[in-house]
């Protein structure tokens, strides 16, 4: 039978908060009931959200994995003001009479968006005295907790972020939530255990903790499966995959990025670190458009983050100019981000096993981007599940996630696409779709500013915030692509 | 690292080498056998993806006959576990890998096989 669970959500990557919890449903195989037909009309901008399933422990269940879930209850009542809520939980009786008698127990009491002074916390847990608990009240080993959480909306929404005046008051109350703690969420601390700055090897390029974790969870990682990343770097998300479970591939067309310094690979002494080093089935040094795959339909998961061309260049074997006459080793030249993308959609169909999913990043220009962005990607029985948004201002990421619903064989791509251009446009009659993320290092470098754009000098990013953010994500830019690391040997 | 289930799913993939071009040959290969936890439905699961002889081959280059020549029908536990170790214990750390095809050689350092190709490799 379906009970209503109250979860509180971490107020950050609100978009990725549905897709992560449909994943993680779909790897245990739980029914959710959001209570809407379309989960897009969902507010994610909300931390809390009531929903059903079938049991207690799949709740546990999610609160385990989800990186996004703060904590999940019993839900037992909710209200726009108090005097609903009240009423609401004398109707919901039925769900907390059994802890009357004897159960012992102790309050949190809880706000989003506000703090409660503590004289007026001690004022709302008397006011449920009519529930008479006869139990003790024990602070420290209660066998319940209940929670009640206030919600507060901004008035000011441009406001986010800052520290709002004393004076200002709490903003809008828009609702009580009360229920029972099942569990905090026990995944939310894995940001810290792969923590960046805690790690024994890592790059210029590293993905951040709760991202690659996100990630992780978007592929179904768990024991048994077979992951691979064509462009692991530093191989960020190899530890958080493989920590849920999974057995990892990786390969990179510059060796220098997997090693390091010293004898030991620098991605195995992270993965030492997180006891997974075992996890990591190999690594190889190849340009994944000349890979040595002897077949496909080899993997559970193909998870990466592509090269966008601003801080690491992409890079494919094969000569910018005929002639060269550098000491050898095998030239590379720049390999454009629109036709990276189809390409690795390609690639995956042919990788993967039917259902497996590839999860991977797209930078896109926000004002630019549009739907058909996304969908130019695919090809036949490649089909998207989840588009989130990580968004730096005039830029961001897409976390894109396709699953292959084809069971049919399809041969290994050809790694030729055309990325699509102005002059190709001119020569069809109807003209060809270009993608905002086409040429995002060109467009990144100019500031996005358009050709006939009024504001000689845009920045490249549009709000502190936002460019707070993205100087995170694109460390110190400079245009030139040199690897920082660190020996030479390939 | 190089591990022989990794040796079993890498060909000669160099311009025009498009037959004979695997298994790669094994030489001058250092090994080192490292455990690892035995998970029965990988192994199971994993058995339609490989060439079989060209794993028992490898395998007995490396001084561990305990795969028969043949792929057996009746798949049992004791079958799996060596298996397992096959697969994902034996670990190559240095040598090379040859095709037998057109000879390229790539080297493995450190665990780490350098299957880039040269220009003139690449169509």
């Amino acid at each position: 039978m379906t009970s209503q669970y109250l979860f509180v959500f971490a107020q950050a990557h609100a978009e990725f908060r549905i897709p992560e919890l449909l994943s993680i449903a779909e790897l245990y195989s739980i029914s959710i009931q959001f209570g809407v037909e379309d989960l897009s009309k969902l507010d994610v901008s909300r931390p809390f959200m009531v929903l059903g399933l079938d049991s207690e422990e799949d709740a546990r269940k999610l609160a385990r994995r989800c990186i996004l879930i703060k904590s999940v209850h019993d839900f037992w009542a909710s209200g726009s003001t108090y005097e609903e809520l009240h009423d609401c939980t004398r109707r919901n009786q039925h769900l907390w009479q059994k802890y009357v008698k004897d159960t012992s127990f102790k309050f949190r009491v809880d706000a989003h968006n506000h703090s409660i002074p503590q004289r007026r916390q001690r004022d709302v847990m008397e006011s449920f005295d009519y529930m008479n608990f006869l139990g003790e009240i024990n602070m420290k080993a209660a066998e319940i907790e209940l929670c009640v959480y206030e919600e507060c909306m901004y008035t000011y929404p441009d406001k986010h972020g800052t520290t709002r005046h004393k004076l200002e008051g709490d903003g809008q109350f828009i609702a009580v939530y009360f229920g029972k703690l099942i569990e905090e969420g026990t995944a939310r601390p894995l940001l810290t255990k792969f923590d960046v700055k805690k790690r024994s090897y890592f790059g210029n390029t590293s993905m951040e903790a709760e991202i690659s974790l996100l990630m992780a969870n978007q592929t179904l990682a768990s024991p048994g499966k077979l992951v691979y990343d064509p462009f692991i770097g530093t191989g960020s998300m190899a530890y958080t995959t493989a920590y849920f479970g999974a057995y990892v591939y990786g390969s990179d067309i510059d060796g220098r990025q997997m090693r390091g310094k010293g004898s030991t690979p620098g991605i195995l002494r992270a993965a030492s670190q997180y006891g997974v080093a075992e996890r990591i089935m190999d690594l190889c040094t190849f340009d994944v458009t000349r890979n040595p795959w002897r077949c496909g339909e080899m993997f559970d998961a193909i998870i990466t983050d592509p090269p966008y061309g601003v801080r690491a260049g992409a890079k494919r074997l094969g000569r910018k100019k005929p002639f060269d006459d550098q000491p050898y080793i095998p030239p590379t030249k720049p390999y454009e981000l629109s036709a990276l993308a189809v390409d690795l959609v390609c690639l995956a169909r042919y990788m993967l096993k039917p259902g497996g999913r590839l999860v991977f990043f797209l930078p896109t220009v926000n004002e630019d981007y549009a739907e058909i962005d996304i969908h130019s990607l695919l090809c036949d029985g490649m089909e998207i599940v989840a588009n989130s948004l990580q968004d730096f201002g005039s830029w961001g990421r897409r976390l894109i996630t396709v699953k292959k619903t084809t069971a049919e064989k399809f041969p290994p791509p050809t790694f030729d696409t055309v990325p699509a251009s102005a002059d190709a446009t001119a020569a069809f009659d109807t003209p060809q779709h270009i993608p905002a993320h086409k040429d995002f290092r060109e467009k990144y470098f100019q500031g996005f500013k358009k050709e006939d754009a009024d504001k000689p000098e845009a920045s490249p990013v549009g709000n502190v915030a936002g460019s707070l953010a993205a100087l995170r994500i694109l460390g110190d830019v400079t245009p030139n692509e040199q690897t920082t690391v660190l020996d030479r040997s390939l | 690292m190089v591990r022989l289930i990794t040796h079993n799913l890498l060909a000669c993939h160099a311009k025009g080498c498009t037959s004979n071009n695997f298994p790669l040959k094994l030489q001058d290969v250092a090994i080192e056998v490292r455990e690892a936890e035995f998970n029965p439905d990988f192994v199971r699961g994993f058995l339609p993806r490989l060439e079989w002889k060209a794993l028992v081959q490898a395998a007995r280059e490396l001084g561990d006959t305990s795969l028969p020549e043949e792929m057996p029908e009746m798949v049992d536990d004791g079958f799996l576990k060596n298996l397992h170790h096959v697969l994902l214990e034996i670990h190559i750390d240095e040598g090379a890998m040859i095709c037998p095809n057109c000879g390229h050689t790539y080297p493995i350092s450190n665990g780490i096989p350098n299957m880039l190709l040269a220009e003139h490799e690449i169509g």
